[in-house]
């Protein structure tokens, strides 16, 4: 109980703090704040930077949590699919014919980018998360330069991503459907599936990627610069360090959202749906499986003539 | 075989901002430029009456912060407290830095390419988990003063001594001694303690 209320103290600890009124503490660079009525007392300067709001909970959460939910989740989310490839199984189409064009070589190679530094970047997080199983030193401390070379190259691939699938990744009434029939997988039967180009589970790996993607990358550049200076902080009476604790709880628990339908993912391209891994390498899906999975679609290509 | 509890304690009522504490921990540790284990802050500037300096370093915490969120295990806490860590073990997560109360925990840029390298913070010149008195330890914690029954570098140095550093039974003699000759204020616990010690 004590726990959860601190917890909830720390999400509104802001809020809270704007009630309670500015209290000029000392900054990163240990210079104090300037203004304000309060005076700081020597008492005080074992709170530095409100340690007991943002540095409590990040203690917290980090000795308790991160590893354990991250722990469980990815477990969790392996246990899921291997139950459903053993009961369910994957769904399997016809590969005859020549297939529907669905990827040009430039979509192609912006996903493959994308894929190469979730590659990257997934594991190595696995890595530092776990790094005392994994004895710590050059090998963890390799893995943490790994995770920021793969950012880069997410930054490079994010751009031309967003762009070229935004609007067949915006929601459409098709994704209700799609949920109150969980996309047609917790059955063996071919069912048709109600979605247009993307179903409401790729748009839901699409924008956790993307959106997500910003956030991971901001909060995890504000772990990677340390030392910067944000003049708008003092606009909030939010202290630096605060800034990259909540970064860091920000990034552990937005990455477990994001490895889990990374796992998702890669499950369904590569298990769930036999043959769907060659669209992506040859830009060309199976006719049978845009008739069922993609049914909207495939009524679209039909009265555009293009099949 | 009974320890002592090695504690810090800087007196704010003395300490008149010389950066002699900072200076000579640099200077004994051979510090990397832009490092400073040990800083001295002014706070309440040009307030007359509220103005005030005390020197900051690593608390050496009980239960400390530090240890409990560190990823990879690196800290280990001496017997008498001493809150240590292993720069071999250690990725430069900067997870310490976000857990500790006092801003210990530095990154000297000296990783691959000038990036972000492994932690550095005061030892109270206990060196690490290097043989003791070793080139090496010397090279990757600065002195290991302790081992040779030396008082830290930054309170051996200090002028007014105002910081002064021992068992903790010691230290508290001293500073209730002090509050009392100055007859005024309540007693409380000397600074930082509450957050370090626990109380
Ligand atoms: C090794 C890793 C990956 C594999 C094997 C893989 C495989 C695939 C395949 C086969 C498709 C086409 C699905 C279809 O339309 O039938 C696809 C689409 C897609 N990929 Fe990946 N992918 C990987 C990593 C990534 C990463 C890291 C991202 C994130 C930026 C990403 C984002 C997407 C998106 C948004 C789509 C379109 C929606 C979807 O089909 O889920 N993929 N991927
Ligand atoms: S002062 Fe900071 S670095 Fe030192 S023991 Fe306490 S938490 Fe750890
Ligand atoms: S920077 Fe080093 S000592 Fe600090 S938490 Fe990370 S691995 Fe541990």
């Amino acid at each position: 109980m004590k726990k959860i209320l601190m917890l909830c103290l720390g999400f509104f600890g802001l809020y809270a703090r704007e009630i309670a009124g500015k209290v000029p503490l000392v900054s990163k660079d240990m210079a104090p704040h300037s203004g304000g009525d309060l005076l700081v007392s020597s008492q005080m300067i074992d709170n530095i930077l409100h340690y007991q709001t943002w540095g409590e909970l990040f203690v917290y959460l980090q000795v308790h949590w991160f590893r354990l939910l991250f722990f469980g989740i990815t477990v969790g989310v392996l246990v899921v699919f291997l139950l459903h490839y053993l009961i369910i199984g994957p769904k399997k189409f016809a590969h005859s014919g020549k297939g529907i064009f669905v990827y040009s070589i430039f979509k192609r190679v912006v996903h493959w980018a994308a894929a190469l530094a979730f590659v990257l970047v997934i594991p190595t997080g696995f890595m530092m998360i776990f790094g005392k199983e994994l004895g710590g030193g050059d090998l963890v401390l390799t893995a943490r330069y790994v995770h920021s070379i793969g950012t880069v190259l997410f930054i490079v691939s994010f751009i031309p991503m967003f762009l070229m699938w935004l609007i067949p990744m915006l929601p459409s009434f098709d994704d209700i459907k799609w949920f109150l029939m969980l996309g047609g997988y917790l059955t063996k039967k071919k069912v048709v599936v109600p979605a247009g180009q993307f179903n409401a589970g790729q748009k839901m790996w699409f924008w956790v990627a993307m959106l997500g993607g910003i956030v991971m990358i901001g909060s995890g550049a504000m772990m990677y610069f340390q030392d910067f200076h944000l003049s708008i902080l003092d606009r909030f009476g939010l202290d630096q360090i605060d800034l990259i604790r909540v970064a860091a709880i920000t990034h552990n628990f937005l990455g477990m959202a994001v490895a889990a339908l990374f796992i998702t993912h890669l499950y369904m391209s590569l298990f769930a749906i036999k043959g769907s891994l060659d669209s992506m390498i040859d830009g060309y899906k199976s006719e049978d499986e845009v008739r069922y999975m993609h049914s909207s679609f495939y009524k679209k290509l039909k009265k555009e003539d293009k099949i | 075989m009974s320890y002592a509890r090695m504690k810090f304690y800087c007196d704010e009522e003395r300490c008149i901002e010389c950066n002699g504490c900072s200076v000579a921990c640099a200077e004994a540790h051979e510090l990397p430029v832009g490092i400073s284990r040990r800083k001295v802050v002014t706070l309440n500037d040009g307030i007359e009456g509220k103005e005030f300096s005390v020197s900051v370093a690593c608390m050496h915490c009980t239960d400390a912060p530090c240890e409990q969120v560190c990823p990879v295990d690196c800290f280990y806490i001496r017997e008498d407290g001493i809150v240590l860590h292993d720069k071999e073990i250690c990725i430069g997560c900067g997870y310490c830095l976000y857990a500790c109360p006092f801003g210990a925990p530095q990154f000297p840029k000296d990783g691959a390419f000038g990036t972000r390298g492994v932690m550095d913070k005061c030892t109270m010149c206990a060196g690490g988990p290097e043989e003791t008195n070793s080139a090496k330890e010397r090279e990757l914690y600065g002195q290991d003063r302790i081992a040779e029954g030396k008082v830290p570098a930054c309170a051996a140095m200090c002028s007014t001594k105002a910081l002064i550093v021992g068992d903790e039974q010691e230290v508290s003699k001293i500073y209730r001694k002090r509050v009392m000759s100055r007859g005024k204020g309540v007693q409380s616990a000397p600074y930082g303690w509450s957050t370090a010690y626990g109380n």
